[in-house]
């Protein structure tokens, strides 16, 4: 019984403040509180949701769109993401390591980084148009940040008896990288790869919001001019659900690749 | 780097410090902290090097790991200059160097473990010094999930494994409890009569010192020289409490006292 309170409780806690948003929201709109056009009923949202996924596309605007708004958002994102890990974990490294490299690329990187995100976007819109490329200029650009400082702290700050003992048992200084500092770092990289992912969502939306045909951005844009809160509202959930779960799944990545991320502390 | 490890005759010099120096540049002032270092160990000899904290022989035992280099003079292994860290002289460290994200057995099939070489002959060897250092029922474990004394096991386990020419120490038994050292100090002798390792181990325990080494050297702070060095004539196995090991070691601590008033 004990046990069973246990796993209700671990399971249900997480769910707890959605549950009463959604019950308040439930009671706003039962009694009219506020106007359906501000906040539209729970209803509705379900039935929109329902066309968005699975009516057939044609039938309705919205209807059975989600598919690919999904994939093209995902391609974004995830091409995106996977050029800002490369680049951030590669110089990230380079700079935690080499003194030389540091003081060569720190004052410039961090002049960069203290330029919000949001300032690239004209310059990205004259660069490279309004699409894919101006997106993933974006989402990348802004999830580097923090995977490159994220690894430069770890690799300067890993204990060097780690890499003395690796370099005592023989291990050469390109392996050690692999063997013993991308391991002893784990932590630090995880963290970084985790907000440059969520960060990444972001700039997503902001590269859809500029009129890009296909996108959950591009979705929430295009209902907020022909007056459709609820598909806004849904818009905003789907990536709320989309993004959490695609962190669960560079934790579950990271947790099947590298030993080191399973034994985290 | 294994396998041939028996060019040295029995009794040859192993290990040998031609007058090295050691300055370090501190504040823009020039600091010596080792001077004129010069001896030979042989091989499968246990030396012991004491002195008070501070006195440059952790620095000396860097040197010989090939992560310091010296300001001048020369350090050779079985004849041959050192240049760099590497498997043939290794080390345990004071603080846990383990890595914390392999097993027990993970660390001390580490650097047995190449890419491209298969698995098998090195695991007879990683279960030989699991059982060796009296870890087999704990091979599943994490560093943090284990003892300090165990670390220090796998420790010891990690580098013996690579039948290192020289086994460098530096106060590894210093953050253990009084007990605990005991044991480790038992194992490690144990495993010195049965692998003829040669090692050279750092302490400021006196007492240390004596019931451990053939030969102990005395470092004095400040000088940075070796100011004396003494063989151990007692036989082994030798008794920590009684006899003649406390005996000696008051004598050597007397050595050091006088050696410290008078430089």
């Amino acid at each position: 019984m004990g046990l069973w309170r246990k796993k209700v409780i671990e399971t249900g806690t997480p769910l707890l403040i959605p549950a009463v948003m959604v019950l308040g929201w439930i009671l706003v709109s039962a009694f009219g509180l506020i106007p359906a056009y501000v906040l539209p009923r729970p209803q509705e949202i379900l039935s929109t949701a329902y066309h968005y996924l699975f009516a057939h596309p044609g039938q309705a605007p919205y209807a059975g769109r989600f598919w690919s708004d999904a994939r093209a958002s995902l391609v974004r994102v995830g091409s995106g993401f996977g050029i800002a890990a490369f680049l951030g974990l590669l110089l990230g490294l380079v700079s935690g390591r080499l003194p030389f490299a540091k003081k060569l690329m720190s004052s410039f990187i961090n002049g960069l980084r203290a330029v919000p995100g949001i300032c690239w976007l004209p310059i990205a819109l004259v660069w490279f148009g309004i699409g894919l490329k101006t997106t993933l200029f974006l989402v990348a650009l802004a999830a580097f940040f923090p995977i490159y400082i994220n690894t430069a702290a770890g690799a300067r700050q890993i204990n060097p008896i780690l890499l003395q003992s690796g370099a005592m048992m023989g291990v050469t200084r390109l392996r050690g990288v692999f063997s013993v500092l991308l391991p002893g770092i784990m932590p630090e990289i995880a963290t970084g790869l985790r907000l440059g992912l969520g960060i990444s969502w972001a700039y997503l939306v902001l590269g859809e919001l500029t009129g890009v045909p296909n996108g959950l951005g591009a979705v929430i844009m295009d209902a907020r001019m022909l007056g459709r809160i609820d598909m806004i509202m849904l818009g905003i959930m789907i990536i709320a659900v989309i993004g959490r779960l695609s962190d669960k799944l560079l934790m579950f990545t990271l947790r099947s690749l590298f030993k080191s991320a399973r034994r985290m502390a | 780097m294994n396998g041939e490890d028996t060019s040295a005759p029995a009794g040859g010099v192993m290990l040998r410090l031609e007058h090295v120096f050691k300055e370090f540049q501190l504040d823009g002032k020039r600091q010596r902290v080792l001077e004129d270092i010069h001896f030979a160990v042989r091989r499968g000899e246990f030396i012991c090097i004491v002195g008070r904290s501070g006195c440059g022989k952790s620095t000396l035992l860097k040197i010989v790991g090939g992560f310091l280099k010296p300001t001048s003079g020369r350090v050779f292994l079985n004849g041959s200059p050192v240049e760099k860290p590497g498997p043939d002289r290794s080390f345990v460290f004071q603080e846990d160097a383990l890595f914390p994200w392999l097993t027990v057995e993970e660390n001390i099939a580490f650097g047995v473990q190449r890419p491209g070489k298969r698995r098998g002959a090195e695991q007879g060897e990683v279960e030989r010094f699991l059982f060796l250092v009296g870890l087999a029922d704990f091979r599943n474990y994490l560093p943090r999930e284990i003892s300090g004394g165990m670390k220090q096991r796998v420790a010891l386990a990690r580098v013996l494994i690579l039948k290192p020419r020289v086994l460098l120490m530096d106060e590894p038994f210093g953050a253990l409890d009084a007990h605990t050292r005991e044991e480790m100090r038992d194992l490690l002798l144990g495993l010195w009569e049965q692998l003829g390792q040669t090692i050279l181990f750092v302490t400021h325990d006196v007492s240390e010192a004596v019931l451990l080494a053939d030969r102990v050297l005395v470092m004095d702070k400040g000088s940075g020289r070796i100011r004396r060095e003494m063989q151990v004539p007692i036989a082994r196995p030798r008794n920590n409490y009684e006899g003649q090991v406390p005996q000696f070691a008051r004598t050597l601590n007397k050595i050091i006292k006088e050696k410290r008033e008078g430089g």
